[in-house]
């Protein structure tokens, strides 16, 4: 594995953005460059947000709702640049410990010694390495602390345990992805998620928002997932399911309804069609089951606009509906 | 049979789901219905296409599910304010034109949504077939009119007109289309601009305007015509009336504008405050005869088999959000208790060496009830007392504090301040001429255990007299905005509009009205406050943007309950 990148590639080939922004690779992949997905669409302000990180040494942050695909978008630009990434989900139980190293117990010579083992952070430090936090605002603040020296560009991490300190190797990358910009649950349907230090929001470089898609992206999305539905049915099918899905999250940003469709949710349910083979039984097993059942009438409207067609939940079909 | 209450509450639901889908497609989270008509904040929303005009009262779902796309894809797709200064004066070329730029948006909707097409296509048949049926196609007005609309939505959606239309129009459209033409070829061509769309329209319905002058014209010269074409321009009239402010349902508490309000630049008047009082209510009524009302309201709660443990479980999983509480120690997983190491090793089969997070929920929310208690409520009030104080109680349950507030006026027929300003020789617009009473029935640093007598005191129906909302909601709301919790809500349980009879006859009917609407309308915008309407046996939705008709009349039920809790439990918009 070389130590740093030996490739310049062009970005207008391997993203397909319109620019003549030229970008450091490597050649040769290692186990830890994740997989390429063929069907991967990128948005391109957050893809060139990414490769901002990658190339400039930024700090990169990726804010956006559930299922809009954040981390998957950072591992493919790594994918392609085949550069190492390395995903960590970072939860409230996360401990500085696991994150900086701690001292176990090991076998040397058949005897047990205590030995200290680093932690992913200080690992990742020494080597051309993209570090990615997912979830980073289910971190607890107090314990996130660790990471604040290394969020500067040449900050330096020093192992308390060990006296050392660690010089950060120049191809090392730290990315995060969150729900929340770090302010907390606001629109309440993030439980969990931490109220961050702002000290530490302010070190990330640049904060990336990826939305849902346009219409036509999502549908191509689903589709290249689903390549079953690849059919003028298929497609027309596909077509309805994305506009019930941004029916429910305009629904949602409005304050009718508490859960919305995320691009995985119609990826899910387009993979339910092909089981049960009826969109209707499909979309009560991926989606409506989920809703609140009092807001199950209103996603029964939006399914009616959609699909001409009534589902159970239906306010014309309730029990005492003469 | 339903009730008219309980169709009242099914034609809520109806509107309930249309505003729901007018919001998901514009996205405009401000649209709703204020009594029976599609608003944005406090504004209607002009819908004057014949055909979007539906009334949930008599009309079904389908029928409002097609006008509330058609109003939908309208706010959308067309700029109202290039409408609007488009519009010819003149009120039939008016029609037509409002009506073939409705046309053109409703031809405009997306292919993915086939549902929405078929109601647009459905409601447009309906409201044809009833046209017909009306009887309104057998005037030359009315069939001319008819027409155009038939051949312009056939010309819109390259779709025939169905079969019966298609007989009836014959001879109109024989005689039309010739000098409609070249209009009409240029609707399909230009029907995704706007602009470029109306000087054909306009051309339309010039052409429309022109020969129904015409025949009117005729006519007069002809007095032969008698009353049966009278009659019908009589019914096609009501068309034309863009401006009518009728549509308010069985139920909906009628409203409209004050002039007096208006004269005083929208000012609020009181003549005096020197009268008002703030009383708790419990030291207004003997200690017996409360103690007497509490086993009242007991055997009657308990006669009501309301499930309190259920319903305060529903309620806490609206209120309460789970936060993070220090520590459970003595677990058997979980992170390592230090200060349990040294037990470890003094007795080595203790497993109990851990500690979790503690998450408790917690409801930081404060609910107030504030009560109308006016004369006519006193036949209510038995109902109204036991529901708050059910509520109160699976509230309490849940953590979330409570106040239960009443306002009424000291006296009748204005009473002091009324005397006064007749001694003061009647000067112009007094403002509000009564004894203002505001009752405390349970304060909210009181739990609902040690007020329980209090609460009995709204029993005590004597004390009712006249209602004055506005002042009212404003002194809740202060009381609220004085407490620290985070989520405040107003609930006004009421079964009229504000009525004082002193206070209406010196200024107008309207003026307490008028007052009530401007204070909700702040506070909603304030948004510090959720204000939540109860109308017993009434429609609140003028005044209150989120709000519930009960019918109390038949006692209480779990679904009355069930109504409530899902009113709380909608977000804030």
């Amino acid at each position: 594995m070389p130590s740093a990148p030996d490739l310049m590639v062009s970005v207008r080939t391997l993203f397909g953005i319109d620019t003549d922004l030229k970008v450091p690779a490597f050649s040769m992949r290692d186990d830890h460059v994740p997989e390429i997905d063929d069907a991967y669409r990128f948005n391109p302000d957050v893809t060139l947000a990414i490769l901002a990180g990658f190339s400039r040494d930024r700090r990169v942050m990726v804010q956006g709702l559930h299922g809009t695909g954040k981390s998957t978008h950072i591992e493919q630009v790594a994918a392609r640049l085949n550069w190492p990434c390395v995903r960590v989900n970072l939860d409230g139980h996360i401990s500085r410990l696991e994150l900086v190293g701690k001292d176990t117990i090991v076998l040397r010579d058949g005897l047990q010694v205590t030995e200290f083992q680093e932690g992913i952070v200080p690992w990742a430090l020494q080597r051309p390495v993209a570090l990615l936090f997912d979830e980073y605002d289910a971190g607890r603040p107090d314990v996130m602390f660790v990471i604040q020296r290394i969020l500067e560009r040449d900050g330096k991490f020093t192992l308390l345990d060990q006296n050392r300190v660690i010089r950060p190797h120049p191809y090392f990358r730290l990315f995060a992805t969150s729900n929340t910009v770090g302010l907390g649950n606001l629109n309440g349907i993030y439980h969990g998620t931490q109220v961050l230090n702002q000290a530490q929001i302010d070190r990330w470089n640049i904060v990336a928002t990826l939305d849902y898609l346009p219409r036509d992206e999502e549908v191509a999305i689903v589709l290249a997932r689903v390549p079953a539905k690849n059919t003028e049915r298929g497609r027309r099918l596909i077509e309805s399911m994305v506009a019930v899905a941004e029916l429910t999250r305009k629904g949602f940003a409005v304050g009718d309804l508490s859960t919305l469709m995320s691009p995985r949710t119609v990826i899910t349910w387009a993979e339910n069609c092909e089981i049960f083979r009826d969109p209707a039984l499909a979309f009560r097993l991926s989606f409506l089951n989920k809703c609140d059942e009092a807001e199950r009438p209103i996603v029964a409207e939006y399914y009616q606009r959609c699909f001409d067609e009534e589902l159970a939940q239906s306010w014309l079909r309730r029990p005492d509906s003469g | 049979m339903a009730t008219p209450q309980q169709l009242t509450r099914g034609q809520q639901h109806v509107e309930e789901l249309c505003a729901a889908t007018i919001r998901a497609l514009t996205g405009d989270a401000a649209l709703h219905f204020r009594g029976h008509r599609l608003h944005r904040g406090a504004r209607p929303i002009p819908v004057h296409a014949p055909h979007l005009r539906v009334d949930s009262a008599h009309d079904d779902l389908s029928a409002c599910r097609g006008a509330a796309d058609g109003a939908a894809l309208r706010l959308r797709l067309s700029d109202q304010d290039v409408h609007r200064r488009l519009c010819p004066a003149d009120p039939v070329e008016r029609l037509v034109f409002e009506l073939l730029e409705q046309l053109r948006v409703e031809s405009l909707v997306a292919p993915d949504m086939p549902g929405m097409a078929s109601n647009l296509h459905r409601r447009f048949a309906d409201w044809s077939r009833a046209f017909d049926r009306s009887g309104l196609t057998e005037s030359a007005l009315g069939i001319l009119f008819y027409t155009v609309a038939q051949i312009c939505w056939s010309r819109l959606n390259a779709k025939p007109v169905g079969r019966d239309t298609e007989d009836l129009i014959e001879v109109t459209r024989a005689s039309i289309v010739p000098v409609l033409g070249p209009a009409l070829a240029g609707l399909r061509r230009h029907r995704h601009d706007q602009t470029a769309f109306a000087p054909h329209a306009l051309q339309i319905a010039g052409i429309v305007g022109e020969m129904i002058c015409a025949a009117e014209l005729e006519r007069e010269e002809s007095d032969s015509a008698g009353q049966d074409e009278a009659d019908s321009r009589g019914g096609f009239s009501l068309l034309l009336d863009f401006d009518d402010e009728s549509g308010e349902g069985i139920a909906a508490a009628a409203s409209g504008e004050s002039k007096a309000f208006v004269e005083t630049a929208q000012r609020y008047r009181v003549f005096t405050t020197r009268y008002d009082a703030e009383v708790n209510a419990a030291s207004l009524v003997r200690k017996a005869l409360l103690e007497e009302y509490r086993s009242r309201l007991d055997e009657c709660a308990a006669a009501q088999g309301i499930n309190v443990a259920r319903l305060a479980r529903q309620l806490g999983a609206i209120f309460a959000v789970p936060t993070r509480d220090g520590w459970q120690f003595g677990e058997e997983s979980g992170l390592v208790d230090g200060r349990r190491l040294a037990q470890l090793i003094g007795s080595p089969a203790e497993r109990r060496l851990f500690r979790l997070e503690r998450h408790v929920p917690r409801a930081d929310t404060v609910v107030s009830f504030l009560i109308d208690c006016s004369g006519s409520m006193k036949t209510h009030i038995e109902s109204v007392a036991l529901m708050v104080d059910i509520l109160t109680r699976a509230l309490e349950t849940v953590g979330v504090t409570t106040e239960i507030l009443g306002f009424t006026t000291g006296a009748w027929n204005g009473g002091r301040p009324y005397r006064e300003w007749m001694a003061a020789g009647r000067p112009r617009h007094p403002g509000r001429l009564n004894e203002l009473c505001h009752m405390v029935f349970k304060p909210a640093e009181r739990s609902w255990r040690r007020a329980r007598r209090d609460i009995a005191a709204l029993l005590k129906s004597d004390l009712f007299r006249e209602g004055i909302d506005g002042e009212a909601v404003d002194w809740a709301c202060s009381r609220l905005l004085a407490r620290s919790e985070i989520r405040r809500i107003l609930i006004v349980i009421s079964d009229g509009c504000p009525m004082d009879s002193a206070t209406s006859l010196a200024n107008d009917i309207m003026y307490l009205d008028n007052h009530l609407k401007q204070v909700v309308a702040r506070h909603e915008q304030f948004g510090e406050v959720e204000i939540l309407g109860v109308g017993v046996g009434l429609d609140l939705s003028p005044f209150y943007r989120r709000c519930l008709a009960t019918d109390l009349s038949q006692g209480l039920d779990s679904r009355l309950f069930a109504d409530l809790v899902t009113l709380m439990g909608r977000r804030r918009r």
